[in-house]
């Protein structure tokens, strides 16, 4: 599958292997980068990739296999050596320090001193041209990381890979806390960098945005390479499809059957609002109907979904369920009266990582199966089971620890959650985020499964197609107000962004 | 309410859970609780080589549980609050003012007219406020439970202090001193309330609502709010429980000293702690084991005896509970890492 | 510094029992720690009688509290080097702890173990009474030192030291030096003020000044601390501008107190102290500062009670009384040390 070079490769790993206790991650992995090139790593969640990056970080040490640096063998024992090899790692959560600045965030763990003093000043300096180099020149180096969005996080921590004469740069889905403007100013850096010669290792999940600035691919699948060095030009998308699963898979959303004029209305928000962040919201959800808000990243639309919950207390307007009114602030009230939500950040909002599969998803009805204060553990397992049966949940055991589940599993028990619980209106925010591309059909059909039983839902996602897709009338929400309402058929990408961008502009 | 979509075989997982299995018993719960019991053992061997009779006789045994029995009340208790991810440095002074409100002229007038049973009533009533008033501030108004149990640490014992005016009051009541000098079956009564203390505890923490809701809220309070548990109510009668258990032990320490003072249970809440941490309960909170606290407190009341009946200096001692301590966290954070890669 | 400042209770001083006290602490109260000594010892008879012959070889248990005090340090070595002398005597020391749940404990080591006699300095008098009487009622004599137990069963024997004759030994004393100066100031620094100890020094003091027409002008506490001494003393000075006499009760408080009175640059009176720290009686010894003397409260109540736990344990009586067995109660003479004896009382100096 090799195709023939015309540069010699800068880094080479050939035949890693990496064993954990009781588990191969990581069963015969190859990837060659030349200099200059933006390398795309794609794989399903599971495949390795996280594996392979943290052998090359110098975080996992691989039980067989070499790595070559300009052809020469290396070793990388810890994380340190990786950057001296000159090798920078972005990780997907980014590991900058919040309450230090941009400039100590950049030079930490190898701050410019002299007798022991740090030279702020040429730190400063330095950090001023790294962030011109970078296309962001607005980001001062003494401001505080924590400030930052998570695109300017981000740059920051490219400035750090930099900082160190980084010539392989790994990035890990750079793209998922962006949003549009921010992805593009993102490959135009890439494209910079790697006009340097700098060549960068690029994990992401979107097809799309491999296709805009990819060179060559490589395919993992079960911890083994399944293509190599595939030309982005000349592959297909189903070629891609076909490699990651291992079967041809349609990337679809379900059918709309249709939401029946008569269907009666489930939740009804009225003239919402919180504080400066949004306000006179106001929109209904018909039994069996799908809502999708979409929007920019600040624009409120997650904000709006949690009001609706009660994670945050209303400042105007209602929300009322099958006719009754819920009381402002109380999730409790919310959840009783039979709305779920699956939030946006799922390990540290949704899930107890160290509790068992079922444990989580009985975690909003424990005490309703509970006999007067006892646990009905069975009870609970039982229904566990039966929704990880109905909801293909993988692995099927209910029993472990829903850290190890990949993320669209992790998913599935949110949803199974709410199943188990009974709810007639689900909020879903952001329901695929770091779901890789199989399993978000699997989850789009399931939403649309439960509402064809009935459920209200309202969903709000930051990638557009997967609103006008996935729901039935769309909401655009720009500025904290709702500034359009469409039947999803009657509205285009195109719309969607004008409409997004005209109400940031007013 | 879901028709269950046609299922894949799923036989690469199955395979793939067999392999994990093996080590994920053994760093179980199960697990842990071996370790520490073997620890315990270790001890107790040593105990036996050095101490021969001294150490290993009935009597020897009731001197330790009773020794670790008033502790043990107090770290069940904590037990509780660490799981939660709280803190609560209080209890050990919250306990000094139990037992003095609870003999004070006032409740032993009372307790002389009623029962005795009033001075033990009024102990855990008076802990069980306190704990109340630490759940209040921390649930509802959000100051982070070091600084409030650190104030509340304080003002128990001044309180004490000002109630007591720095005097030891003795209990007067003959038949509450009979009580506690009761050993149905041969085996001291305070012995029997901790055991009565500990399964309940058991119980509460591992098969009720509350206990889960505990563990729950320990292991990611954002996510529990989020799936409709009232954080802040349960965090209150959290720490309004180790309030609780507070005054059950100020009501034995009462049995066991017959006098109530501002200077009981001095230092006791880092007691309550270590062992609490050293049977395995993690400090960040989300995973709590009474059987584990309840080896932790014998550890070290067994350590101590160990080193009595060997006439050896305290200072070796403090610098062996500091090692076991040290050692404990270390093992503990060597299995949380293991069981987090896999 | 809880030494004193702990809740010991003295129910007074019944005057026959303190005569037939000081009669006897004539024999024990002294005794140092080494046998080779030059002190006061009144008689050399405990050093050389037939009762420091070996006997059976009888084991003593001490439990004492922690030694946060440079007065119980000294308590706790004074007993240790004591059982040391004696080959027939094995001691089993506790660990030393504040913690009274962890005393109780210790005794009952102790009874379960089946040693000959324990030395007891509770912690806490009432606290220890119950595990006491639990020892007595198994054929264990119990010694009890300095702090009473709340029950007279609880113990074979109690030594103390004498609170309320503290306080008249160093009233006396300052009415001897100021007995012609009816309007002196003489002011007073407390340990703790509400603890019974405190109660009894104060009242002999008082006492004492009465017979010459004195009065305490001001009386501070300190809190048994040396920053207590220094806080308390800051503030008394800056009260009264003319003082001609000062007793301070406590020496390990007192090394606070004359920290202040340096500070505040005062030299016009002269100040009695109060236990015998050793730093005070070489401060006595060189005249160097306003330090004139101390009144000794001894820190050898320990070593005499293992002692006198020998003695019980062996069956012996006290060599210079008549009657058999050893007496239930001792109480401690509490002398004056001024310049013109202090080489005497050197060697009961304890390190605060």
């Amino acid at each position: 599958m090799v195709t023939g070079d015309p540069t010699a490769p800068l880094l080479e790993m050939q035949g890693i292997v990496k064993h954990f206790p009781g588990a191969k991650a990581l069963d015969g992995v190859d990837l060659d980068v030349v200099p200059g090139e933006v390398h795309c790593l794609l794989g399903q969640n599971g495949a390795g990739k996280s594996t392979l990056i943290k052998v090359l970080a110098g975080a996992h040490q691989p039980t067989a296999g070499t790595i070559r640096l300009d052809g020469e063998q290396i070793r990388i024992p810890h994380p340190v050596a990786a950057l001296e090899h000159g090798i920078a790692t972005m990780y997907q959560e980014l590991d900058v320090v919040d309450g230090l600045t941009v400039a100590e965030n950049i030079y930490l763990g190898h701050e410019l001193a002299s007798a022991g003093f740090t030279q702020r000043r040429q730190a400063a300096a330095r950090t001023r041209r790294l962030m011109e180099r970078l296309g962001h020149p607005e980001i001062g180096p003494h401001q505080e990381v924590g400030a930052l969005s998570a695109a300017g996080k981000q740059v920051v921590s490219m400035a750090r890979a930099l900082s160190r004469d980084a010539r392989v740069i790994v990035m890990d889905e750079p793209s998922a806390v962006l949003d549009s403007g921010e992805v593009d100013n993102l490959f135009r850096v890439v494209e910079e960098l790697t006009a340097q010669g700098i060549a960068i290792i690029y994990i992401s999940h979107r097809l799309e945005e491999i296709r805009r600035i990819g060179d060559r691919i490589t395919v993992l699948k079960d911890g083994m390479t399944v293509g190599r060095n595939l030309p982005v030009a000349s592959t297909s998308t189903d070629e891609l499809i076909k490699l990651m699963t291992g079967k041809d898979v349609e990337y679809a959303f379900p059918e709309r059957p249709g939401v029946p004029q008569d269907a009666p209305v489930r939740l009804e928000v009225d003239g919402l609002g919180l504080g400066d962040t949004f306000r006179d919201v106001s929109l209904t959800v018909r039994a069996g109907e799908i809502v999708g808000l979409a929007g920019l990243v600040g624009s409120g639309r997650s904000e709006i979904l949690e009001t609706v919950y009660g994670a945050r207390r209303a400042t105007a307007g209602t929300v009322t369920l099958d006719g009754r009114t819920l009381r402002r602030g109380s999730v409790a009230a919310a959840v009783s009266a039979g709305i779920g939500l699956a939030p946006e950040e799922r390990k540290s909002q949704g899930l107890v990582l160290d509790e068992p599969v079922y444990r989580n998803v009985t975690l909003a009805s424990f005490a309703r199966m509970a006999r007067a204060g006892w646990l009905d553990e069975r009870a609970e397992r039982k229904a566990s089971q039966e929704q990880a049966a109905a909801l293909d949940l993988r692995p099927r055991d209910v029993e472990r620890s829903i850290r190890t589940l990949s993320g669209g599993n992790q998913q599935k028990a949110m949803l199974a959650r709410w199943l188990v619980h009974g709810c007639d209106v689900l909020l879903l925010d952001e329901p695929t985020r770091g779901v890789d591309v199989g399993a978000r059909s699997e989850i789009y059909a399931l939403v649309r499964r439960l509402a064809d039983a009935g459920t209200a839902v309202l969903v709000v996602s930051s990638e557009i197609p997967e609103v006008l897709g996935l729901a039935d009338q769309v909401l655009v929400v720009s500025d904290g107000r709702v500034v359009h309402s469409a039947p999803a058929q009657e509205i285009d990408e195109h719309q969607v962004l004008d409409l997004v961008m005209e109400g940031t502009s007013a | 309410m879901t028709e269950p979509t046609a299922v894949p075989p799923a036989d690469m997982e199955t395979k793939k859970e067999g392999r994990t299995r093996l080590p994920s018993l053994l760093s179980g719960p199960a697990g842990r609780n071996v370790g520490l019991v073997l620890a315990l053992a270790l001890i107790c061997v040593v105990g036996v080589i050095t101490g021969g009779e001294r150490f290993a006789s009935i009597d020897n045994l009731m001197v330790v549980l009773r020794l670790a029995s008033v502790i043990g009340v107090l770290a069940i208790g904590m037990t509780f609050v660490i799981t939660s991810g709280g803190i609560d440095l209080s209890v050990g002074s919250v306990m000094g003012l139990t037992t003095v409100w609870a003999t004070t002229w006032a409740t032993q007038a009372m307790a002389d007219d009623l029962h005795w049973v009033v001075m033990v009533f009024t102990a855990m009533a008076v802990g069980t406020v306190a704990g109340l008033v630490n759940g209040a501030i921390i649930a509802y108004g959000r100051v982070v439970p070091f600084i409030t149990t650190l104030a509340m640490l304080a003002s128990a014992r001044g309180l004490a202090e000002m109630i007591s005016n720095r005097q030891t009051q003795r209990v007067q009541s003959d038949a509450f001193i009979e009580f506690f000098r009761l050993e149905p079956l041969g085996v001291p009564i305070l012995v029997w309330i901790f055991a009565a203390v500990s399964v309940a505890g058991w119980f509460l923490l591992n098969r009720t609502t509350f206990g889960r809701r505990t563990v729950a809220i320990g292991g990611n309070a954002e996510a529990s709010r989020l799936a409709g548990i009232k954080v802040q109510r349960h965090t209150l009668y959290i720490y309004g429980l180790a309030g609780l258990t507070a005054g059950i032990a100020g009501a034995m320490m009462l049995g066991r000293t017959t006098a109530g003072t501002s200077t009981h249970g001095m230092l006791w809440e880092l007691e309550a702690i270590a062992a609490v941490v050293v049977g395995g309960t993690l400090l960040i909170g989300g995973r709590g084991t009474i059987v584990g606290t309840v080896v932790g407190v014998l550890i070290f009341t067994v350590l101590t005896n160990v080193f009595t009946i060997n006439n050896m200096s305290t200072s070796a001692q403090l610098v062996a509970k500091g090692a076991i301590i040290v050692a404990a966290v270390l093992l503990q954070q060597r299995f949380a890492n293991r069981s987090k890669s896999t | 510094m809880s030494a004193r400042k702990n809740l010991r209770r003295m129910l007074g001083i019944p005057a026959a029992l303190a005569a037939s006290a000081l009669l006897v602490a004539g024999c024990v109260s002294n005794e140092p720690p080494e046998e080779e000594n030059d002190s006061v010892s009144q008689d050399d008879g405990s050093g050389g009688t037939a009762n420091d012959e070996p006997g059976e070889t009888v084991t003593i248990g001490f439990s004492a509290p922690a030694a946060d005090h440079g007065w119980m340090g000294a308590i706790t070595q004074a007993a240790l080097d004591t059982a040391e002398q004696y080959e027939d005597v094995e001691l089993r020391q506790a660990e030393a702890t504040n913690d009274v749940n962890m005393q109780i404990s210790h005794i009952e080591q102790f009874i379960n173990d089946g040693v000959d006699a324990i030395v007891l300095l509770p912690f806490d008098g009432d606290a220890l009474t119950e595990v006491a009487l639990d020892a007595m009622e198994a054929g264990i004599p119990v010694i009890n030192v300095d702090r009473e137990l709340s029950s007279p069963f609880a113990s074979r024997a109690t030594i103390l030291g004498d609170n309320y004759g503290m306080g008249v030994s160093a009233g006396t004393y300052i009415c001897e030096q100021l007995g012609d100066q009816p309007d002196a100031v003489v002011a007073e620094i407390q340990g703790i003020a509400n603890l019974p100890l405190t109660q009894d020094r104060s009242q002999g003091f008082a006492d004492a000044l009465s017979d010459c027409g004195l009065e305490v002008s001001t009386q501070v506490a300190a809190d048994f601390t040396i920053q207590g001494g220094e806080t308390a003393t800051s503030n008394l000075l800056q009260a009264e501008p003319e003082i001609d006499a000062i007793w301070n009760h406590d020496d390990d408080q007192g090394v606070g107190v004359l920290a202040a009175i340096e500070n505040a640059g005062r030299d016009e009176f002269f100040m009695v102290g109060g236990a015998g720290s050793l730093d005070v009686m070489e401060h006595i010894q060189a005249g160097d500062s306003v330090l004139q003397a101390t009144v000794v409260y001894p820190s050898t109540q320990a070593a005499d009670g293992i002692k006198l736990a020998r003695l019980v344990a062996q069956d012996k009586s006290m060599s210079d009384l008549v009657s058999a067995g050893v007496p239930r109660t001792i109480q401690l003479h509490a002398p004056v040390v001024t310049a013109d004896n202090v080489d005497q009382y050197m060697d009961l100096g304890f390190r605060s």
